[in-house]
């Protein structure tokens, strides 16, 4: 690989390796497990009825295309939404939509899913930022992907 | 060998007490444990350790238990990961263990309470029951009640893991009745007695379940799991009745006029 020159999240890549056939296991159409819609931070609502009592997947925009096994492994069950950290713009708004679904949705659980580039840890400072705003503890997982598609790093934050 | 595979480890211990000594070797302290409940199947995925390490371990014990012939030890299915990895405890479970170490912080003034005892002045007995309220309301009603009635609902009733620390809770509510039993006949011996039990049980129980217990029930709770306990801990603790940070009060005011050396 090349020398990083410039931000970490834009350097290009190359997999080489990928253009062979991988051992994917047994063929066959894997169902989506996304169940509802808009996804984007932008749009969604936080009080939506999706969103009431549920696990929830906050995932940088990368990461699904970096999992292969993304909607199995991560998204299963869970409702969802998609922000980039380093692109998306008025990401203020994000702040006030984490600590409602914290505090008015009441979800269950919060998982954060993030590439392992710098700027993706933005995501995860965000959740934790809200966390401590928000009146209602909730677990929180975070789960750092590589580019590769491995899992680097996942624990929990703490307050 | 499928047999000796689900028998508990303490009847194996038992009957070949070489066993706990390879056990002990690898860090498995199952010899010294009062319940034994668990499968010897089970052993190795509790303690999560690596398969390299279980080949070496179940093939030292099959030379054991069949010492004139040859064994192949079948490889245990797992259903999580036990490769040793730096553990990072959920929310819920790390709840548990914060409660723990208000408990550890009394065990370890045990000693210095029991010296110079004097169960005749009405100092010396209000310290026994201080204590007893202690550990009936926090480390029994606040922490284990959140064990038995929610943590432990999570997992199989017949897991020997699971037996064994019912068992030892048991155990211990008998070491405090004891205690109270004894308070009222002013039997020192018998306070002294109990108490060191109740403290020499408890910290084990509690070490197991910190290094042993609590991480493996961590690795099979699934996200969802882990929300729902963390919300049930919760609305257990403000049911309750009492603030917990009462019996913090309580242990500060013990420390500070006891001034216990650490254990």
């Amino acid at each position: 690989m090349n020398m990083i020159e410039g931000c970490p999240g834009s350097r290009m890549l190359n997999f080489k390796d990928k253009d062979q056939k991988s051992d994917d296991g047994p063929e066959g159409k894997i169902e989506s497990r996304l169940r509802q819609w808009p996804i984007q931070m932008h749009l969604i609502s936080p009080v939506a009825p999706y969103f009431k009592g549920a696990d929830v997947l906050l995932t940088a925009d990368c990461v699904a295309y970096a999992l292969g096994d993304f909607h199995r492994d991560y998204l299963d069950g869970k409702s969802m939404a998609v922000a980039c950290p380093k692109l998306d713009v008025n990401q203020e708004i994000y702040l006030q939509k984490i600590k409602a679904w914290f505090d008015d949705a009441r979800i269950n659980s919060l998982t954060v899913l993030i590439m392992q580039v710098p700027c993706c840890s933005g995501l995860l400072n965000l959740v934790k930022q809200a966390a401590q705003e928000a009146s209602r503890k909730v677990p929180i997982k975070y789960v750092v992907a590589g580019v590769q598609g491995d899992i680097l790093e996942e624990g929990w934050v703490t307050d | 060998m499928e047999t000796y595979l689900n028998t508990g480890i303490k009847q194996i211990i038992d009957q070949f007490p070489e066993v706990g000594g390879i056990l002990d070797a690898h860090g498995i302290g199952c010899a010294p444990c009062s319940v034994g409940t668990c499968l010897l199947k089970d052993i190795i995925e509790i303690h999560h350790l690596g398969e390299d390490e279980e080949k070496v371990i179940m093939a030292k014990i099959a030379a054991v238990l069949f010492p004139d012939k040859p064994i192949q030890v079948p490889a245990m299915k797992r259903k999580i990961s036990t490769e040793p990895e730096k553990i990072s405890y959920s929310p819920a479970i790390k709840k548990l263990m914060d409660e723990h170490v208000l408990i550890k912080r009394y065990l370890n003034l045990i000693p210095a309470i029991l010296k110079n005892l004097d169960i005749e002045s009405k100092e010396g007995r209000q310290l026994i029951l201080d204590g007893v309220d202690f550990i009936r309301s926090y480390a029994d009603k606040y922490h284990h009640a959140k064990e038995e009635d929610i943590l432990f609902k999570y997992f199989d009733a017949d897991h020997g893991i699971i037996k064994a620390m019912l068992e030892e809770h048991k155990q211990a509510r008998n070491h405090v009745k004891a205690v109270l039993d004894a308070l009222e006949h002013r039997d020192l011996d018998t306070i002294a007695r109990r108490l060191t039990a109740y403290r020499d049980l408890l910290s084990a129980h509690i070490r197991k379940e910190d290094e042993i217990l609590y991480p493996w029930m961590d690795k099979n709770l699934s996200i969802k799991q882990v929300g729902e306990l963390f919300s049930r801990f919760h609305e257990a603790d403000r049911e309750i009745g009492y603030s917990p940070e009462k019996y913090q009060a309580l242990v500060e005011r013990f420390e500070e006029k006891l001034n216990p050396k650490e254990v």
